[in-house]
């Protein structure tokens, strides 16, 4: 067991996590966040990004305690008091999601992408997604999420 | 006072109330389940495709510290009762059953196939006691391939059925198919294979089972597309009483056909349960997905086509052998509705079908989307190459074979109506959507340039939920029930057996109800997934859009014209002159005398008006399906292929669809565009892939290869007029339809794209390596 | 899919990481970026005794460029490679090479030198560091030594690093004005491995090629160098008939794997194919860089 702190979605949170757990592992059982999911556990299709120190990664490939002294984002922080941001709005305005299990990673990993490039054209942000599997949209309704929330972004 | 208006809510692309706590991360799957005291399963695994089980040690892992319990394949058989799949049992198959333990004790037949269990106090510790679970196996020559299965030599997966053929040849004739194939100006032989792969939700399978000691109940936390058939398999499996056992399900991360019932990995979680008195989870890693949970589509056809030198397709003659894997699942069943749906949506005059499941050392066939599909993928094969046989165009071929839409309606020659298709409205939308004369013309450019376009088209129709039959509905696709309730707080209340895992169900039921009864849509709620309130019901076969939206809709009005009688006596008014809108009821003409729905429900609770009214603003109502219908449509679709590295590019994709009347437009295309996203992952990348050992070679993300954003273009969405046939219900399902037409649709892009070579293409799965292959095949100069 | 037991060190320096390599030689697994390890312990393909955490080392960062090298921190992010501007101007076939690595996500973890240690054949860095003559700097408990390329890939997921040595950098050649790149790939997807990958750099002088170094991804179980395609265009002018002679050369020099993605002959056909390609577009690239 390893101690770690680590600040989570803005609050200081510790624990003693194996050094074998992953952060996706971590992140739900440990801190009772389950918004972050497992879609393969070998980092292939995406579904548990999370944001940490600013940048997009897998957690299911990061060890918990490799996040030690860490800022890290779950869907569940992404906007003010577990409501709406603004790309949630636009992908809710957009019926971008289906069953849903793929949401939060497709969603941190395309916050993390409009944050460093607000004003991607269509093929880019299909690029930045194209690490993040969903079995249900055929991606179209999810990249016209993206974009509104680029667009509406502008217009501010 | 302004005058209350009535929102018209049917037919807009209204926002989904499931997305809220999609967006925000507070969905509840099944892995999100925590209860206390809860465990944690892992299961022990065959690493060979076929072998005898000579013992199984299990000393070691229960001695590993964290290790609660490991119950091996015999101790399951003591927890618990033998019996047929469950799934077969309720669609009533009558072939042979092969015999089996829950989990393996004698043998295995195929790789992954559990033999143990072990469950602990994490997941991470359950997989560290699986690895000291040692097995001797003793292997056998595996059956991975259904010619092998199809020799009385093959070693028989299961004793008591001698051999390896899950379901016996039949021949069924339809029309006179000798004098239709004599009469022909041709006939033309074709082999076509469709090759195995597989749904890949997102969420694998898995439940939470919980057993409570003290009353004798078992509560199960499942991922279903129909909680009531869980819990009968649940029921059955563990010979519990069904009042004793309560299945619940959240949110569910995608199934596609894989999780209906209950698999043995789910069955056994239960038993584990209650031997030990404790909540016991398991949810399936992506590695046990791909290789266990179940594959599809393995099936080959030998049709016989009987043409006119016209291009009219008088007859087919068809064999068909499924791989039906392992253990028993929806393979042998299938071969039913394939051939019911042979003939699509034209004039074939005759067929003949035969065919023949058998068992091999491979995951189980299971349903996935479609089911049936490869009837529309060899069928619309098939056109294309007729079509170049006799030089005619892929459309004009389609045009010439439709049946015409009579009254009344022209018949398939395997008896069932085809009233309301507009397959003719569909490809005649498609040439107004796609140029093809002006794809023609940068078709020559670029081949002159080295680059090869395609275009290819495909047409379809899907039984969404079907014509209405002449003798009723019957089955578990049969009546569709649902209980409707007003509550005092005046939310209108759906019960419905429906499970919807990316259906959007919450929002469309929503939006028929809301606009039925006539109470804002933010004021109906659909509960779904609890065993103990919803009535029985099952999310699959494309038939939730007529079933259950027409349930809503006629439940709905049941219960406003209940809500009516009890209010025209509370207002003392007669229930004609009464509406209900924007959640008031009011004397029509008259704004000021409205009052809230729910305000009549609290007065009917009230008691207040005796026992001469019933005030019970509760029905429960029953559809048979009205009409019912056909959904269909036509895709099409542009490819570049690399002729140098044989990778294909999808550069548009369009389609002219029929549905019904839409509930929700975005939902519809959502579910289309899905379904294609899948046909095209079919056809480009996906293959559930054994070597010659069984051991499967497609057991990452890494080697089964989906769809990303990169891969699927924009797809072009048109929607039909529609027939309505019924007075009040015309919805009709999409579910499937996209994932049975959009592999036809590429494959025929494609063989055109490598029309210059000569190819011909008479198989489904169409990796670059296999693309090359075609081409120097069919040119060797390449 | 949970990674099995495991011990964990995590060392706040080079020699501290070199004892405890000594200690445990080839039972410790050396945890970088972790992108290409987490995966292998997920799946219980492999069982070692201890990680040794190396992503507290912070001198094991950073992109520095001296004497016409490029030095690059064995712990240095994909992601930060990628926006240097140093690698850019300096070392533009590894800026071509980096945005192919898998997905953003993956680059915001993985680094340079986890990356050419894992030494997967299918990737992109081994070929690129391949065809540069890279050289590897390893420390030691005897201190440090260099390693050139042509050595350090042994064989599939098999470097001559020694059990007790930890990769601290990998040097790779400026390059100088006329000197064009292009990497080529054909994957079953973005983002996904290379069926086949080919890392080409071309200079050109007075109009003729001085210097073609080429690599190969995928061909076999290390990065293969197309010697004998290269010998071909040294001194020549770029032409197409040219490039389809070296192409031709370079797919009858090797005998490529076969598996789920690819046979043998297909591979031998994408190299020939990528070759032309990957070689036009250096000489182009070449031509804009005079």
């Amino acid at each position: 067991m390893v101690d770690i702190t680590l600040s989570v979605n803005g609050v200081p949170r510790e624990g003693s996590p194996e050094a074998r757990k992953t952060l996706a592992d971590f992140l739900r059982d440990d801190l009772d966040l389950t918004g972050t999911h497992l879609g393969c556990e070998h980092g292939v299709c995406g579904a548990c990004t999370v944001i940490v120190d600013g940048r997009a990664v897998r957690s299911c490939l990061m060890l918990a305690v490799q996040a030690a002294g860490s800022e890290v984002t779950t869907i569940e922080g992404l906007a003010p008091d577990g409501g709406l941001g603004p790309l949630q709005q636009a992908m809710w305005d957009s019926h971008s999601f289906q069953c849903g299990f793929c949401t939060p990673g497709m969603v941190m990993q395309a916050a993390a992408f409009l944050s460093g490039h607000p004003d991607a054209d269509e093929s880019q942000i299909r690029e930045a997604l194209s690490g993040n599997i969903c079995r249900c949209t055929g991606y179209q309704s999810i990249i016209d999420g993206v974009l509104l929330a680029a667009k509406r972004n502008r217009e501010r | 006072m302004a005058a209350i208006a009535a929102e018209r809510y049917t037919g807009a692309s209204i926002k989904r109330s499931e997305d809220p706590r999609i967006l925000t991360g507070a969905g509840r799957y099944v892995d999100d389940i925590k209860l206390p005291g809860m465990l944690h399963a892992a299961f022990v695994r065959s690493p060979v495709a076929h072998a005898r089980v000579l013992s199984v040690d299990v000393s070691a892992a229960r001695t590993l510290p964290g290790v609660v319990a490991v119950f091996t394949g015999a101790e399951l058989e003591e927890m618990t009762v033998p019996g047929p799949d469950a799934l077969m049992a309720l669609m009533g198959w009558a072939g042979p059953t092969p015999e089996f333990t829950l989990l393996a004790t004698d043998k295995v037949r195929f790789s992954g196939d559990p033999v143990a269990v072990v469950v602990a106090e994490s997941r991470y510790l359950a997989e560290d006691g699986c690895e000291l679970v040692e097995v001797e196996y003793e292997e056998l020559p595996p059956v991975t391939n259904a010619s092998f299965a199809l020799d009385p030599g093959s070693p028989p997966l299961f004793a008591n059925l001698g051999d390896n053929i899950a379901r016996l040849h039949s021949r069924h004739e339809f029309g006179d198919v000798s004098a239709t194939f004599a009469d022909a100006d041709r006939v033309t032989d074709f082999r076509i294979d469709v090759h195995r792969h597989q749904n890949m939700p997102m969420e694998g399978r898995g439940c939470v089972a919980s057993y409570d000691t003290d009353s004798g109940a078992m509560t199960v936390y499942a991922a279903t597309q129909s909680v009531h058939v869980s819990k009968i398999a649940v029921a059955m499996r563990l010979g519990m009483g069904q009042d004793k056992v309560r299945v619940l399900a959240g949110d569910i991360g995608g199934s596609f056909g894989l999780k209906i019932g209950a698999s043995r990995e789910e069955l056994a979680v239960a038993a584990a349960s209650r031997a030990l008195g404790q909540p016991v989870k398991w949810v399936e890693d992506r590695g046990e997905n791909l290789t266990t949970s179940g594959q599809a589509r393995e099936e080959s056809f030998d049709v016989r086509a009987a043409v006119s030198d016209d291009g009219d397709l008088l007859g087919l003659d068809v064999k068909t052998v499924i791989d039906t894997g392992s253990y028993p699942g929806m393979g042998a069943m299938v071969p039913d509705i394939i051939e019911a749906m042979f003939p699509g949506p034209y004039k074939i005059a005759a067929l003949g079908f035969e065919s023949t499941a058998v068992t091999t050392n491979k995951a189980c066939y299971v349903a996935y989307r479609g089911p049936w599909a490869s009837e529309t993928f060899v069928r619309e094969r098939i056109l294309d190459l007729i079509a170049k046989d006799l030089g005619l165009d892929p459309l004009e071929i389609r045009l010439r074979n439709v049946a015409p839409r009579t009254d009344p309606p022209a018949v398939m020659i395997t008896g069932r109506p085809l009233v309301g298709v507009t397959t003719r409205e569909s490809l005649e939308r498609i040439a107004q959507l796609v140029d093809f004369p002006a794809f023609r013309c940068r078709q020559a450019e670029a081949r002159a340039q080295g680059r090869y376009l395609g275009i290819g088209v495909a047409t379809f129709i899907e039984a969404a939920p079907g014509p209405r039959e002449p003798e009723g509905s019957s089955g578990p696709m049969g009546n569709e029930s649902m209980r409707l309730r007003l509550e005092e707080d005046g939310i209108v209340v759906l019960f419905t057996g429906q499970m919807p895992h990316g259906q959007s169900h919450q929002t469309t039921l929503a939006q028929i109800a809301a606009d039925e009864f006539g109470v804002p849509f933010e004021q109906v709620r659909v509960v779904v997934g609890d065993t103990d309130v919803v009535p029985f019901g099952l999310t699959g076969g494309s038939r939730s859009a007529t079933m259950t939206g027409g349930v809503a809709l006629h439940g709905a009005r049941q219960l406003k014209a209940k809500v009516v009688d009890v209010a025209s006596h509370l207002m003392e008014a007669s229930a004609s002159d009464l509406e209900i809108a924007d959640g008031q009821v009011f004397v029509r003409g008259d704004p000021a005398s409205a009052i809230g729905v729910g305000e009549v429900a609290r007065r009917a609770a009230s008691g207040q008006f005796g026992d001469g009214l019933d005030a019970q603003l509760e029905v429960e109502a029953v559809f048979d399906g009205g009409e019912g219908g056909w959904s269909g449509g036509s895709h099409c679709a542009i490819v570049e292929v690399d002729a140098e590295t044989g990778v294909v590019t999808v550069e548009r994709y369009v389609i002219a669809e029929d549905c019904g009347a839409l509930i929700n437009p975005s939902v519809v295309e959502g579910q289309i565009r899905g379904g294609v996203a899948q046909g095209i992952g079919a056809v480009l990348l996906e293959r559930s892939a054994y070597d010659e050992d069984g051991n499967c070679q497609s057991a990452t993300l890494m080697d089964y290869l989906v769809p990303t954003a990169c891969d699927i273009p924009r797809i072009e969405i048109e929607h039909l007029e529609t027939v309505p046939l019924d007075a009040d219900v015309n919805f009709r399902g999409v579910g499937e339809g996209g994932m049975i037409v959009a592999p036809p649709t590429v494959v025929n892009a494609i063989e055109d794209a490598l029309s210059p070579f000569g190819v011909r293409i008479y198989e489904q799965h169409l990796s670059p390596a296999r693309i090359l292959e075609l081409v120097a095949a069919a040119d060797p100069g390449q | 899919m949970k990674l099995p037991p495991v011990d964990y060190e995590a060392p706040e320096s080079v020699p501290e990481a070199v004892e405890l390599l000594a200690e445990y030689q080839d039972e410790a697994s050396v945890l970088a970026g972790g992108q290409s390890l987490i995966p292998l312990l997920a799946l219980r393909l492999t069982h070692p005794a201890v990680l040794i955490d190396i992503n507290g080392i912070d001198e094991l960062s950073g992109v520095s460029a001296a004497d016409g090298w490029v030095a690059i921190g064995a712990m240095t992010r994909e992601y930060v490679a990628e926006e240097s501007g140093t690698v850019a101007d300096a070392v533009p076939l590894l800026a071509a090479a980096l945005p192919l690595i898998g997905h953003e996500a993956i680059r915001s973890r993985g680094t340079v030198g986890g990356s050419l240690a894992h030494a997967d054949p299918a990737a992109e860095l081994p070929a690129v560091a391949r065809a540069l003559d890279a050289e590897f700097v390893v420390c030691g408990p005897s201190g440090e030594r260099v390693i050139p390329a042509a050595e350090w890939f042994e064989g599939f997921l098999t470097t001559s690093r020694r059990p007790d040595e930890l990769l601290t950098e990998v040097r790779f050649p400026a390059a100088g004005r006329g000197t064009g790149v292009s990497f080529q790939e054909v994957a079953r997807r973005h983002g996904d491995f290379a069926i086949v990958g080919l890392a080409a750099s071309l200079t050109l002088s007075g109009g003729a090629i001085s210097d073609a170094r080429l690599a190969f991804a995928g061909l076999s179980d290390v990065p293969v160098r197309a010697g004998d395609a290269e010998d071909l265009l040294v001194g020549e002018r770029p032409s197409a008939e040219l490039f389809d002679e070296a192409a031709l050369r370079a797919a009858g020099d090797i005998d490529p794997p076969a598996d789920l993605h690819g046979s043998s002959d297909y591979r031998k056909k994408v190299a020939a194919a990528l070759m032309r390609r990957g070689l036009r577009a250096a000489a182009d690239h070449a031509d804009e860089r005079r």
